[in-house]
């Protein structure tokens, strides 16, 4: 015979402290299955034989977020006139409390993001991880770093000092000299007929609103991919998830044998 | 298996990611904590690189009298504010451009610029966009990929090879003009009041849109000046059309050089005036 003793008091407390705790999960979880979203996000599975070259990607994002919020406070001081800039620019690197940190992290941030990118690329180059069915994340990632120099070419513009312009009239009249769509691409970008306030605002508008929009837009549309599709052991691993069963032998019970004529029974690395 | 024709490439690449999606859902770790764990020591010395970067930057270069424009280990904080009357400056890009930079100093005007500006950068733009297309072989690991080993090489090599061209580049394209200045004069035997004119010709930026003896590129249709000054259009128009061509021709592409003053406009006007073709 069961008996069923009714909860004590301290069990009954718990069990409500824990619905309380739970309860704005629960309520997130209910209105939007973000909750789980993130739980799969954390959990799912990945290669277990992924290489440190692998957290490029991530160490990539991890840049240019230092953009972003750094750029939201330069953003906060900066200001987009022939007039001013140049001394908002002195102001921030030699008064604001900090500003130099802020500064310096986003104008050499800049430089480690637009690195970072060209090692992850070339990590995933040669890991083959472009290939089936990863084909469009490499276009995407193509786009990224098409953007990623465009934005380090408008932000070069703006401290309007020496430097920053003479590279930028240059810049100009090279794209100007671009058949067809050339001239209008200059046109557009000075804002007119020579270089000057509105060349200023346009680089301005495009460096933190136009180009940062579409690199999170790709970035966002870069892990989604990542996510569905999972990432690539590397092609050398003896384990390399998707590896082809040449001999049908489970893996299982494979593992370490070498077989004559397949090599050296390292992983084929097929396209996972 | 005679019987069972050969499977299509596209089966066995299916075939493959759904048995690698299998593996990694038998086999795999979790991403937390375990690539997180590997990810974040990496997120965490980007930041430490970045901040000491910022670090340096600032406290080398602090000078006698404080302020940016002292040369610290990695450079001013900035340069002097942006002039668009000086014409002696030599424009610079950041350095991932540097690569661009140098292949426009390897293409000689006016006739293979092109390639420098767009051709070269937009065919390596789009192989990179179509690299998956291209390469389609399943096969991933190095030493069975010996064209895409070589084509990386290379491609880091000459990349590199540029870019330190471009950082140790002497001079600009503009100020590469400025050599064409004592044949011109020889030349067009310019008179000595034209000399200080044919000099700001050069490094103003003139003949990234025209053409003057050879030198030079053609854009926006802008006319070859070699012999401008046969068209007698006189000091005051040539000013004028300096100061706003398109006031002066309407529809003009040609930017405005009111920024140079009155004093070089003038300079420059005489040279133009002073050059009747070679003679
Ligand atoms: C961005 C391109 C560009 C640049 C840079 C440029 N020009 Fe021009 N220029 C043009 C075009 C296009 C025309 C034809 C339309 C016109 O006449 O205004 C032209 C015409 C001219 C003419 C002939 C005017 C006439 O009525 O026939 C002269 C002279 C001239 N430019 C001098 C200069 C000088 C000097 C500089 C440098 C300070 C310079 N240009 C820089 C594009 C340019
Ligand atoms: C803003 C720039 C970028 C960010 C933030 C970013 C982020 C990431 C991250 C987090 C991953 C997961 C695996 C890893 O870290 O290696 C990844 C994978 C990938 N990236 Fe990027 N990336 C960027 C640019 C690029 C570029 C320039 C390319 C190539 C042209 C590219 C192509 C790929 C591909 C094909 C994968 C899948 C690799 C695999 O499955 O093994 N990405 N990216």
């Amino acid at each position: 015979m069961i008996t069923r003793r009714p909860p004590s008091r301290a069990q009954i407390r718990r069990e409500r402290m824990q619905a309380a705790a739970n309860f704005p999960l629960d309520w997130l979880e209910e209105r939007s299955g973000l909750v789980g979203g993130i739980r799969y996000f954390l959990f799912r599975k990945v290669p277990s034989d992924t290489n440190w070259m692998q957290t490029l990607g991530s160490a990539t994002l991890t840049a240019f977020i230092v953009q972003a919020v750094t750029g939201v406070i330069l953003a906060m001081y900066y200001k987009p006139t022939p007039e001013a800039a140049y001394s908002s620019i002195q102001n921030i690197t030699d008064h604001v409390t900090m500003g130099w940190l802020v500064r310096g992290m986003h104008k050499w941030g800049a430089s480690v993001f637009i690195i970072l990118m060209f090692l992850h690329m070339g990590r995933v180059f040669l890991f083959g991880s472009y290939k089936y069915p990863r084909e469009l994340n490499w276009i995407v990632g193509v786009l990224l770093l098409a953007m990623g120099m465009l934005e380090g070419f408008t932000g070069y513009l703006l401290p309007w000092d020496q430097t920053a312009y003479w590279a930028s009239v240059v810049g100009i009249n090279l794209n100007g000299t671009a058949p067809f769509l050339g001239p209008f691409l200059a046109q557009f970008l000075r804002g007119g007929q020579e270089i000057g306030a509105d060349t200023l605002t346009h680089f301005y508008s495009l460096h933190m609103l136009v180009i940062p929009g579409a690199i999170g837009g790709l970035i966002a549309l870069h892990l989604y991919l990542i996510i569905r599709l999972g990432v690539t052991s590397p092609p050398w691993s003896k384990e390399a998830a998707g590896e082809v069963p040449v001999d049908g032998v489970p893996r299982e019970l494979r593992a370490g044998l070498t077989r004559a004529g397949d090599g050296d029974g390292r992983g084929n690395g097929g396209p996972a | 298996m005679a019987t069972a024709g050969k499977p299509r490439p596209i089966d066995e690449r299916r075939a493959q990611f759904q048995r690698y999606k299998e593996d990694v859902k038998k086999r795999g770790k979790p991403f937390y904590p375990f690539a997180m764990f590997h990810d974040t020591v990496m997120s965490l010395v980007v930041v430490s690189v970045i901040v000491g970067l910022a670090t340096i930057w600032k406290w080398t270069s602090f000078g006698p009298h404080h302020d940016g424009l002292h040369q610290g280990l990695l450079g001013p904080e900035y340069t002097a504010p942006a002039d668009p009357g000086t014409t002696s400056f030599v424009p610079r890009p950041d350095w991932y451009f540097y690569f661009l930079f140098y292949l426009l100093r390897i293409f000689k005007w006016p006739d293979t610029v092109f390639l420098g500006t767009v051709g070269i950068p937009n065919v390596l733009l789009v192989l990179l966009l179509v690299l998956p297309f291209i390469d389609v072989r399943r096969e991933r690991r190095l030493s069975r990929r010996p064209v895409a080993v070589v084509a990386a090489v290379l491609t880091v090599l000459s990349m590199a090879v540029l870019t330190w061209k471009g950082a140790t580049a002497k001079e600009a394209l503009a100020s590469e003009v400025i050599n064409s200045v004592p044949s011109w004069i020889k030349a067009e035997k310019l008179p000595a009041a034209a000399v200080p004119g044919a000099k700001l010709f050069a490094v103003s930026g003139c003949t990234a849109c025209h053409t003057y003896m050879g030198t030079g590129s053609s854009a926006l249709g802008a006319p070859d000046l070699t012999n401008i000054g046969t068209r007698h259009l006189g000091i005051t128009f040539q000013i004028n059309h300096l100061k706003c061509p398109s006031c002066v021709n309407p529809g003009s592409p040609m930017p405005k050089f009111a920024s140079l003053g009155d004093a070089r406009l003038r300079q420059l006007a005489i040279f133009l005036e002073d050059s009747k073709g070679p003679r």
